[in-house]
């Protein structure tokens, strides 16, 4: 069992960094919202309270922006898989239907890691200033919530039957969590029904967590962010568990 | 000994549409057995029942003895299968492909080397081993889903449609393959297709149309069944021809370029008792037994058209199987 995990895992490992090019897009795609964004609004911005720059708070948000993005597609690999038919070969050999899910999760996560850990570590180029010993405590939390990503996009793979319905997922699911997680803005101010949105979105809290680690300012405790983080992951992979197993090929 | 494949009135519908209206028949261990009927008679969604791909709404099928609804597992270890369209990881090389398919099959860990290797060189893939399967030719890609197939040596192999879309060439090496696995393993073939040519090939041959099994016997007893012989004449006057035929010997013909045929009993002794009684005014006649087209033709009232429009064909059966999720 675990040593298909391992294969199923290794696979998607390989692939991830076999293609070049992609790679490279991928590492850069978050480096870039950096740079337009926190170069192009840091004159303009600035964090009420703290007084913080807003590179640096930014920073934060980007790293699970990044986990969101990569876990998503990764997850979404799926559907690729099914209209090309390898999803079928996995699905008629004798491997539990949570290996396949687990394996995915986990790649998933790793890629989303990377991909995170390589920003982190360009940002302080443009000028970002953050704890990096807080940076490192909030990577098993970016995990964390890569998982719950991973394990959403399978729901909605696993419900998808043609990659033709992509869009919508990135318009309905992608971009509203994104949006509405704080990654952009610090919510303290903010209307009362944009605040319902943002509260109910898990993403919130790891923003949260994330930015309290690296640059002392949050807004929920620590403990609290961290439950929720976990639960939504756990609560997520079971139900990813339950509908790869109805799915049919 | 138990059957290889054992079904009983198998029954599935996809909403209100029938796709398999109660199918039943056995297999034996070492068979070749085949499929054969028109797209959409419910062959795929057959063999995709037995794979544990989907569940059937009514009836039972048992692999060597296990249900498939009650032990997937179970069966998924003792079958392979080699679906229509390829299901290979195109990113990855041939080797990685295998090699994954031995992990998850369990293969012992020791002997996952020499039997992917064994496998490789039974297709003559060997050499194009670390190749990533993008850059494989239709042949080659159906070859190594014969490879993988076999790394962990099934007692039932599936294949639906194995050559379908291959030239005739790679059919012919197709086929020598799968002959040459069962004499040297024993594995039972299941197999789906709509090439008459191709159904000659196995032992025993079930006939699907509209869901259900119309005939099923070895290729030759099957042709016996249609009983005549086709008789092709060329003549400048069919209508003589036919009157003759029917009024004298009480025979349908149908019309045909420069000429006729008809179905007859014994036909190379007609011909010449319809050559030194009757004399008629003929260019050429010839004779043939029947095929399995004829025994289609016979059963159904229709031919199996699959040629000629295959790119529709394609299209229409990615759309139902689309439909049918």
């Amino acid at each position: 069992m675990i040593e298909v995990v391992y294969a199923l895992w290794r696979r998607d490992m390989i692939k991830f960094l076999r293609d070049r090019r992609q790679l490279i897009t991928s590492l850069t795609r978050s480096f870039i919202w950096l740079l337009a964004f926190g170069l192009g609004l840091r004159a303009s911005v600035r964090i009420p309270a703290s007084g913080t720059d807003y590179v640096s708070f930014l920073v934060p948000g980007l790293a699970a922006m990044t986990v969101l993005f990569a876990s998503m597609f990764a997850a979404i690999s799926i559907v690729w898989e099914r209209e090309f038919g390898f999803l079928k070969e996995l699905l008629v050999a004798p491997v539990p239907r949570g290996a396949i899910v687990a394996a995915k999760i986990l790649a998933g996560s790793a890629t989303a890691l990377i991909e995170t850990s390589v920003m982190l570590l360009l940002s302080p180029l443009v000028g970002a200033r953050f704890s990096p010993l807080g940076a490192l405590a909030s990577l098993p939390l970016l995990v964390l919530f890569g998982m719950t990503v991973n394990a959403l996009g399978i729901i909605v793979a696993a419900r998808m039957k043609s990659f033709e319905g992509f869009g919508a997922v990135v318009n309905f699911v992608i971009q509203p969590v994104f949006f509405l997680s704080g990654a952009l803005y610090p919510i303290a101010g903010l209307p009362r029904g944009l605040r319902v949105l943002v509260l109910v979105n898990p993403m919130t809290y790891v923003v949260d967590a994330v930015r309290g680690l690296c640059i002392g300012h949050h807004e929920f405790p620590l403990l609290l962010s961290t439950a929720i983080v976990v639960a939504s992951a756990l609560l997520l992979a079971a139900l990813a568990t339950r509908s790869f197993r109805r799915m049919e090929a | 000994m138990t059957a290889a494949i054992e079904v009983v009135d198998l029954k599935k519908s996809y909403d209100a549409v029938e796709a398999v209206r109660g199918i039943g028949f056995t297999v034996r261990a070492g068979e070749i057995f085949g499929f054969l009927g028109p797209n959409g008679a419910g062959k795929t969604t057959t063999i995709k029942i037995l794979c544990t791909l989907l569940q059937a709404t009514s009836g039972t099928a048992r692999l060597a003895g296990l249900d498939v609804a009650a032990s997937p597992n179970e069966v998924r270890r003792r079958i392979g299968v080699i679906f229509q369209d390829p299901a290979l990881d195109d990113r990855l090389t041939a080797y990685e492909n295998l090699m994954l398919h031995a992990v998850a099959y369990r293969v012992p860990r020791t002997e996952r080397r020499a039997r992917i290797d064994e496998s490789l060189q039974f297709v003559d893939l060997f050499e194009r081993r670390q190749d990533l399967t993008r850059t494989f030719s239709g042949g080659m890609k159906r070859r190594l889903e014969i490879a993988r197939g076999l790394v962990h040596r099934p007692d039932i192999l599936f294949l639906d449609e194995p050559t379908t879309g291959l030239d005739p060439q790679t059919r012919a090496r197709t086929w020598e393959v799968l002959r040459g696995l069962r004499e040297k393993y024993g594995t039972t073939l299941f197999l789906t297709t709509h090439y008459m040519d191709e159904a000659e090939n196995c032992d025993r041959i079930a006939i699907v149309d509209h869901g259900t099994i119309v005939a099923l016997d070895t290729p030759a007893a099957l042709k016996q069944r249609v009983g005549k012989d086709l008789v092709a004449a060329r003549t400048a006057d069919p209508a003589g021809l036919a009157k003759l035929l029917s009024e004298k010997y009480g025979l349908p013909s149908t019309p045909a370029d420069g000429g006729l045929t008809f179905l007859v009993e014994q036909g190379d002794a007609f011909i010449v008792k319809l050559l030194t009684t009757d004399r008629p005014a003929l260019e050429g006649i010839s004779v043939r037994r029947p095929t399995l087209d004829d025994v289609f033709l016979s059963l159904t009232g229709r031919q199996i058209r699959a040629e000629g429009a295959e790119g529709t064909a394609a299209k229409i059966r990615a759309m139902v199987r689309r439909r049918a999720g």
